[in-house]
């Protein structure tokens, strides 16, 4: 098991938040926590980095939603980057897919 | 230290002399002191347990005086009632057989009436030609020992009644839960006319209070509806979002039974009460049953919110997902899109509803793949054509070989059209 690592960069559109390892029933509060302190203006755009997320289950999907949810109560957009396969996967059944904008990387999600 | 030339020698001789002097007599020199106040009692008897000899330690115990106990009392007659008679069937005979024993638990009862937990150990003297001559005993005090045993049995006392009153907590709670559990499932399933219906349950969760649900009920005369979804998450927070579902639900179809308005009521209803930073949801599959007792078909119509498509078993052996892509998980967005579906059960068909702890049980080596939707498909295709209740158990077959790999809650409902069945729709 490999715990989860975030880090959180700025780009020019926003808060990029790099999400490593595991986002699950365990370790899906960190980035609750994360996300519930991280300061977005009105316009910006949070992008999750997934590149290198391992593993997410239904409470890391679950912490897709809160991150979606606080970005707009901030007036802020949100976006995914680089969702691995099997994410994707359950993100097309649960429909998901239709509400995050998807990016192949950060750097197109981050317009770089 | 060294010494400095012979003259000192003599000087330091009478040093060691005197603080040995000091020393004896704060060693108790006299035997007969050491023998008459030691910490302990000091009792010799002759061999019919008549008292020869006891020092002030025990007598001041009792609370008698010498010449009313030498000569005049026994061993016995220091002991209680119930020390008499432990020391007639086992501490005499044993002291006969063994020539000693130590530190058996018995009470003296002194003067006053008082009660005294004393240990006891006792060895018998020989004379010179190995016959008995008497037995020495010594009385340790041993109240501080009983009242920290008596201590320790009332804090087990203690320990035994808080867990007793925990059991009974626990089992008046799993009683609760039982009650809680029965109202999110179904006990038994209606008969529907012309269908056959079986389903399974199996909950993860230690307190049995799962996340997953189902139900079939009769919408009118002719229609029943039936749903079957996942809450995210486990425990009693996912089971109070099974019961709004379950109940929004049924609620929902009686008001109008069309699968996407259903859904989309019951979306509202778990968007409203769950919005916000701790977002609660759930996936299901809404649809509605049509026999027509003329045909003996039946007609589906079903609508999914972001759960795993429908599998549909026919007659001919073959097995096909039933796809409603683009249905959105329920309860995340105010107005969510649901995807609807349409098939007809001919006889001999079954439509199979499940959640993904089917399909994304732990498999393999190291329970590290996933069991996944094509090996599902291809074990009902294997299943096809056979009845509900058959599949059901050979699905249960497969849950119960996942062993531990199984690690999500799994309900299945499968809705069936018999095989070998008149035209009237009258079961039998």
């Amino acid at each position: 098991m490999s715990p989860l690592n975030l880090a959180v960069r700025d780009a020019p559109t926003g808060p990029v938040v790099e999400v490593k390892g595991e986002l699950d029933y365990d370790t899906s509060a960190d980035l609750r926590d994360l996300l519930a302190a991280l300061p977005l203006k009105p316009g910006q755009r949070l992008v999750l980095d997934l590149a290198r997320m391992e593993f997410c289950d239904s409470s890391g999907i679950s912490t897709l939603i809160v991150a979606r949810n606080h970005a707009q109560s901030a007036g802020a957009d949100v976006a995914l980057a680089a969702v691995p396969a099997s994410t994707l996967r359950v993100l097309r059944v649960v429909g998901l897919d239709q509400i995050f904008p998807l990016h192949p990387d950060a750097e197109s999600a981050t317009g770089t | 230290m060294c010494r400095t030339g012979q003259q000192s020698d003599p000087h330091d001789a009478g040093g060691e002399k005197t603080s040995d002097a000091a020393f004896a007599a704060l060693l108790e020199d006299s035997t007969e002191e050491l023998y008459e106040c030691a910490p302990c009692g000091y009792l010799s008897t002759l061999m019919d347990g008549t008292i020869a000899k006891i020092n002030k330690t025990l007598l001041d115990w009792l609370g008698l005086e010498r010449e009313a106990v030498v000569g005049r009392m026994r061993f016995t007659d220091l002991l209680t009632m119930g020390g008499k008679l432990y020391h007639e069937t086992h501490f005499a005979p044993l002291l006969r057989m063994q020539g000693e024993l130590g530190g058996v638990a018995l009470e003296i009862r002194k003067a006053d009436g008082v009660r005294m937990p004393v240990l006891v150990s006792s060895v018998v003297k020989h004379g010179a030609t190995g016959e008995p001559l008497l037995i020495r005993t010594t009385f340790f005090d041993a109240r501080d020992r009983r009242a920290y045993e008596e201590e320790l049995l009332r804090a087990r006392k203690a320990a035994e009644e808080a867990h007793r009153q925990a059991e009974a907590d626990r089992a008046r709670l799993q009683d609760a839960l039982a009650v809680l559990q029965s109202s999110l499932l179904p006990d038994i399933l209606p008969r529907i006319p012309g269908m056959e219906t079986a389903a399974h349950y199996r909950t993860a969760s230690p307190d049995r209070l799962g996340g997953d649900f189902y139900d079939v009920f009769p919408i009118d005369a002719t229609r029943f509806a039936f749903f079957l979804g996942d809450v995210c998450g486990k425990g009693p927070q996912a089971a109070a979002v099974t019961s709004l579902t379950r109940y929004t639900l049924r609620a929902a179809a009686l008001h109008d039974p069309d699968p996407v308005s259903a859904l989309s009521t019951l979306n509202r209803a778990v968007h409203e009460r769950y919005s916000g930073g701790d977002p609660r949801y759930c996936t299901a599959i809404f649809g509605t049953l049509e026999p027509d007792p003329g045909t003996g078909q039946v007609t589906v119509r079903l609508a999914s919110g972001g759960h795993p498509p429908a599998l549909v078993l026919r007659a001919d052996g073959t097995a096909d997902f039933l796809p409603t892509p683009g249905g959105l998980l329920i309860g995340i967005l105010p107005n969510a899109p649901f995807a609807p579906a349409t098939t007809t059960l001919g006889p001999g068909d079954t439509l199979l509803l499940y959640t993904d702890g089917l399909t994304e049980a732990r498999t393999g080596e190291g329970r590290s793949a996933l069991y996944g939707d094509e090996a599902l498909r291809a074990f009902a295709t294997d299943h096809a054509g056979r009845p509900p209740s058959a599949v059901m158990e050979a699905l249960t077959g497969l849950l119960d070989g996942f062993g531990d790999g199984l690690d999500d809650d799994t309900a299945l409902l499968a809705l069936g059209v018999p095989a070998a069945r008149p035209t009237t729709g009258t079961p039998t």
